[in-house]
Parts: C-alpha cells; sequence; structure tokens
C-alpha cells in the first residue's frame, strides 16, 4: 500500500478535479471508456513492466501493437485465415519476439535499448511492407470476435464493465500470482536488484530474463489485438506509435524503478488510469485545448513522479 | 484496486440521474478533421461563422491519428455535445463506429464520406472529378506530355483515392471510372503521359518533403510533380529550388496553402484544384443546427451536398486569395 499511496492519491485528486471541471465525466458512457482504455494501456504497461523489474526495456511494444493490430485484419479479411488461426499465429509471433529478444540479450549480450529499439523499427517495417501501408480492420463483420473488446458486462441499464478491462483484471491478478506469489517472481526482483548475486546464488538468469521479454511482447500482442478489435482501424504507419512510451511511464508511475528490482501491478495498472483521466479530462474541459495535450500529460506525469518520489522519501523516514 | 473500482462504479451510479446532454438551451457543435492541416483551419472558421450566426458554442478538435479520432469523438459524446461534423479518417472500418456515434447525436460527414454509414448528410466535393480537373491542369501545363509522379499523404480515404485515380484517368485519357483503382507502384502509360508513380507520405511534411527530392533523383525526366494533398506542392517546390529545378518540372497542386498560392504567383507552381473548406464548415454546423430543429429542408433526398471544386491559375490567384483572407478574418 504504501508503494502505491503517491500515484493512487494522484488518481483520486484527478478524479475529483475532473468532476469539477469537465462535463459530464462520471457520466456512465464516459466512464466506460475510461475502464477500456485503462485496460488497453494498462496491459502494455504490465508486460513492460516485468522487463524493468528485472533492470531491463521493451522499446518494441508499440510496433508489436502494430503488428498484431494490422496483421490479425490482414489475415482475416484478405487471406480468408479464420480468426481463431489468424489471432493464434499473433500468439506465436510474439512469443517468438519475446524469445528473440531474450536470446540476442542474454546469450549475444546486447543491451536491452539496443535490441528491442531495432525490433521497434523492424515490426513496423515489416508491417508496412507485408500491409503495403494500406489500413487494415474488419470493415462492418466480425462483430462475433470484436466483441472481445467491445462487449460489456451490464451491471445497470446504462453501465456495463467493458470486456477489456474484465481481461485486465485477470491478467493482472495472474501477474500478481507470478510476482508475489512464486519463486519466480522473487527470482525477477532479485534479478533486478542485482544480476550478478542472483546468478552467483544459482539463478537461471538468462532463463528469467527471457521470460520477462516473452511477457511483455504477449501483452504487447494482446493489447494490439484488443486495439484493433475496439478500433477497427489500423494504419501501419501509425497505429501502436509511442505506447511503448505510455507503457513505460504507467509503469514508472506505478512504482517500477528503471534500475530494476521493484514495481507492483496494482500501482502499474493506477498509472495506466492516471494517464487516461489526464486525457479524458483535457478532451472533457472546455477551457483546455486539445493540441497541448501532450504538453499538459507531460507536465502532470513529471509533478507526479515528483511527488511519489518525495512520499516515498517520507513513508521511508 | 478494488477501492478504486468501487470508487468508479460508486461514482458513475451517482451520475446516473445527471447523465446525457447539458440542458443548456445553447447548442453545441463539434468539427472533428481527421489530421491537423492548413486545410481544416479554413473549414474550422466556417464552421465557427456559422455557429455564431446561430448563437451555438463551436468546438474543433484535432486527433494525432485514426485511433485517436475515435478517442476523440468518444469524449465528445461523454461530454454531451449536439452534433458532430467528422472527416472519417477510415470510412471502410470506421461505420460501424459512425453508427455507433450516429444513433447519440446528429451526424454529418465532411470532405470524407462514409456512404454506408447512418450518418445523416455528406458535404463536400466529388473527389474523382475533381481529380480529373487536376488532370486538366497537368495537359495544360505540359501540353507536350511527359513523365508525371504523383505525391499524396495516403490513399486509405477514399476521397484520396479517388482523387488520384480521377488525375491517373484524366491524364492516360481513359473513360471515367469512379471504381477503377491503380496500385501506387505501377506504371500507368496512355495518351502523352506516364504516370511513373505515387509517393505516400502518411501525412507527415517532412517525409512528403524526402520524397520529392527522391523523385527528382530517382526520375531524370520528369516533366511534371502533381501534390494532391496540400502541403505537397509546397514540399515539392522547396526541393526543385534546391535541385535548381524550378520552371523545369512543372507542379501542379490541390488545395489552397499559402505556400501554393505563393508559388502560383512567382509561376513557380502552375495552378491548383481548390475544394471550399469554409463552406464545408459552415454548411456542415447550418445542416447540424437544423437536423436538431427537426428542419429537413437542408437534407438533400440523396444526402449528399456537393459544393464544386474550382481551378486557379496565376490570373486568378489575386482575387482568390482576397476573398479567402477575407473569409479568415485576415
Amino acid at each position: 500500500m504504501k508503494k502505491i499511496l503517491g500515484i493512487l492519491i494522484t488518481l483520486i485528486v484527478l478524479y475529483i478535479l475532473t468532476t469539477i471541471i469537465g462535463d459530464n465525466f462520471l457520466s456512465p458512457y464516459n466512464q466506460e471508456q475510461l475502464l477500456k482504455r485503462t485496460a488497453l494501456y494498462g496491459l502494455l504497461a504490465i508486460g513492460v513492466s516485468f522487463v524493468i523489474i528485472t533492470g531491463g526495456i521493451d522499446l518494441s511494444i508499440g510496433s508489436v501493437v502494430c503488428l498484431v493490430g494490422c496483421g490479425v485484419p490482414w489475415l482475416v479479411t484478405q487471406h480468408q485465415w479464420s480468426p481463431t488461426m489468424a489471432v493464434m499465429m499473433a500468439f506465436v509471433i510474439a512469443v517468438a519476439i519475446g524469445l528473440w529478444h531474450g536470446f540476442l540479450i542474454t546469450k549475444v549480450k546486447l543491451q536491452p535499448f539496443v535490441v528491442t529499439l531495432c525490433g521497434l523499427l523492424m515490426y513496423r517495417g515489416a508491417t508496412r511492407g507485408f500491409a503495403e501501408d494500406k489500413t487494415q480492420g474488419f470493415g462492418t463483420g466480425y462483430s462475433e470476435l470484436r466483441e472481445l473488446a467491445t462487449g460489456k458486462l451490464q451491471i445497470t441499464e446504462q453501465f456495463g464493465i467493458p470486456m477489456p478491462f474484465l481481461l485486465l483484471i485477470g491478467v493482472g491478478v495472474l501477474a500478481w500470482i507470478l510476482l508475489n506469489k512464486t519463486i519466480w517472481g522473487r527470482y525477477l526482483f532479485a534479478l533486478g536488484n542485482n544480476e550478478e548475486a542472483a546468478r552467483l546464488s544459482g539463478i537461471n538468469t538468462d532463463r528469467m530474463v527471457t521470460l520477462s521479454y516473452v511477457i511483455s511482447s504477449v501483452l504487447a500482442a494482446l493489447g494490439g489485438l484488443l486495439f484493433i478489435l475496439d478500433g477497427n482501424s489500423a494504419q501501419p504507419s501509425d497505429f501502436g506509435n509511442f505506447y511503448e512510451l505510455y507503457a513505460i511511464a504507467a509503469a514508472v508511475l506505478g512504482g517500477c524503478s528503471l534500475r530494476g528490482g521493484s514495481g507492483t501491478v496494482v500501482g502499474v495498472i493506477i498509472g495506466a488510469a492516471v494517464m487516461q483521466v489526464l486525457k479524458n479530462m483535457i478532451n472533457l474541459a472546455d477551457w483546455l485545448k486539445s493540441h497541448m495535450e501532450f504538453l499538459i500529460v507531460g507536465g502532470v506525469l513529471l509533478v507526479a513522479v515528483v511527488a511519489d518520489e518525495l512520499v516515498k522519501r517520507r513513508v521511508k523516514k | 484496486m478494488k477501492k478504486i473500482l468501487a470508487l468508479t462504479i460508486g461514482l458513475g451510479a451517482l451520475a446516473f440521474s445527471s447523465c446525457g446532454k447539458k440542458d443548456d438551451e445553447k447548442k453545441t457543435y463539434a468539427l472533428v478533421p481527421p489530421s491537423v492541416s492548413n486545410f481544416w483551419e479554413i473549414c474550422r472558421k466556417g464552421g465557427a461563422d456559422a455557429a455564431e450566426e446561430l448563437g451555438a458554442d463551436f468546438e474543433f478538435v484535432t486527433p494525432e491519428s485514426i485511433t485517436d479520432q475515435k478517442v476523440k469523438i468518444e469524449d465528445l459524446l461523454s461530454k454531451g455535445v449536439d452534433g458532430i461534423a467528422m472527416a472519417p479518417g477510415d470510412p471502410a472500418n470506421q461505420t460501424g463506429f459512425i453508427n455507433e456515434a450516429a444513433g447519440r447525436v446528429s451526424l454529418v460527414t465532411v470532405d470524407t464520406d462514409a456512404p454506408d454509414s447512418d450518418r445523416k448528410v455528406f458535404i463536400g466535393i466529388d473527389n474523382y472529378e475533381a481529380g480529373w480537373l487536376a488532370g486538366d491542369l497537368v495537359k495544360e501545363a505540359a501540353p507536350q506530355g511527359g513523365e508525371v509522379v504523383i505525391f499524396i499523404g495516403n490513399i486509405s480515404q477514399l476521397n484520396s483515392r479517388q482523387r488520384r485515380q480521377g488525375l491517373i484517368d484524366n491524364l492516360v485519357d481513359r473513360e471515367k471510372d469512379p471504381s477503377r483503382y491503380d496500385a501506387p507502384g505501377q506504371i500507368v502509360k496512355g495518351g502523352k503521359f506516364t504516370v511513373l508513380d505515387t509517393m505516400l507520405d502518411g501525412v507527415d511534411s517532412p517525409k512528403a518533403k524526402a520524397n520529392a527530392a527522391d523523385a527528382i533523383t530517382k526520375y531524370e525526366n520528369l516533366a511534371v510533380m502533381v501534390g494532391l494533398f496540400d502541403y505537397n506542392a509546397g514540399q515539392i517546390l522547396e526541393e526543385l529550388k534546391q535541385a535548381n529545378k524550378v520552371g523545369k518540372i512543372q507542379v501542379v497542386s490541390f488545395d489552397e496553402h499559402s505556400n501554393t498560392l505563393a508559388g502560383i504567383k512567382d509561376g513557380s507552381i502552375y495552378g491548383t484544384v481548390v475544394q471550399n473548406p469554409y463552406e464545408y464548415g459552415y454548411q456542415a454546423i447550418k445542416v447540424l443546427h437544423a437536423l436538431n430543429n427537426g428542419d429537413k429542408s437542408m437534407n438533400p433526398e440523396n444526402g449528399i451536398i456537393e459544393i464544386p471544386a474550382r481551378i486557379i491559375r496565376k490570373d486568378g490567384v489575386e482575387e482568390f486569395e482576397k476573398d479567402l483572407n477575407a473569409k479568415l478574418g485576415k
């Protein structure tokens, strides 16, 4: 609880602030959108937080989102694959990408930044190549498949919990168990704190590092799938652009240190929610200009990180 | 996390009674383009002027991408606007979403249509015909014929695809057929002209400039370079200046970017085909207001309000610019 106090306060303050200055912020429709967006970005953020906990970084997330987001509709609509096969293919490729990153980082001893930066360029390039830069989507069909992202668990007549949020909760619980209740989780933290010490104490660090990249790529693929099922339109040149940075920002806001060794799943999800509430606030408040979005998001993130740091220091004392 | 969820749902439940549109008598209309450009700034002015005449509020929101366009519109729906005029970035795939939005508020499309959606009215030009007009300009600029390269932001939008096709079909002397499609890398020959390539820049000006440079390097015998998005001709001209080829290669433009108008004045750009973005914005807001008041008089039977394109050459550019500046209040 102490670890996530700062970010939780930030979220609550933003919530109250937006209720005051935004129009209809609390309407069921808007809350549904917020839950959905938090889920989509939250999945990416949970993925990258595994990598960050081990002291690594994954810059390829946005491009994996693009690869899957464009690739699945491409396979389904232009190559007549069944949706199940296309989705399975997406996850097979995501696992392969994670293994490949892990191999290059642990065996070839390349830096994670470089490996995943090359991934960022390559997967987008590959997508633009096979999709011929054409916008991909499911048109008006495949509404059953799209339920995965557009469906809701109806609570009242006007409010339902969006399907992606239920998925986020599921993934969040699994991630929490993995990190906190299994020996692997302890290894991941140990690795992030001191890789050398972890290795000397007999942990197969290479395998753990590789595992973290596989998790990151697989959750990026899941995110990419949900993004395209929800939005139904992906341009290979810009789909998922900068999403790795949103994911990293949410992870850092949620208490992950880029030096490795710390982070909580709940914090990361709240971090993702903060980003989305902030963007929503800018759109809902009349006097905030939406083209200044990045300035405001960047500024508030900085304030939140500083505040979090101060709160943590105080708690330590 | 549980607390947050509980808080969210709790607060959401509290708001059930107050949800929906604002109760104010003053209506709010929004215009949502697919991207940011000079063209949309002019459109915005038209929308703002119409809203002022109607005593309504006007909002102009600029998405970063097609994905973001959906987010921006969802937020407008949350906010409770009374009508939305949008230019869908990807009509075929956005149809479902457009229907969802059109089910909540009055919705019209401008510039790019989504013909299969529930949008009430489309306000714009026939892009195939407008592209055809650009073809007429190319033929005037290079009566001897020759090699042509086309520069465009994307061809995923129906309007840009049709605009490009109208141009190509005119150049190679084909019969009119808006459903025809030539892939970008394909060389199309016919009559006096050869269309060598179509270079896409993803609505990214620096990329558009680099494309122009690459084309000048790659194709030595270019007769005409045609820029089909508003910033393209300006970027082409910059590269021609740096390569000392102004006047040797003709430039034909689309839309009324200030660089284009300056180029036409000094003769470095032959001419441009202009739409009327001011009128798009103006009509869109007027139509939305009429729809909300149950007034169907502005709602044509086929659902399309066509605002024709025009050709601007050196002789007409001064007058055109004067009128444009007057509208923009410059």
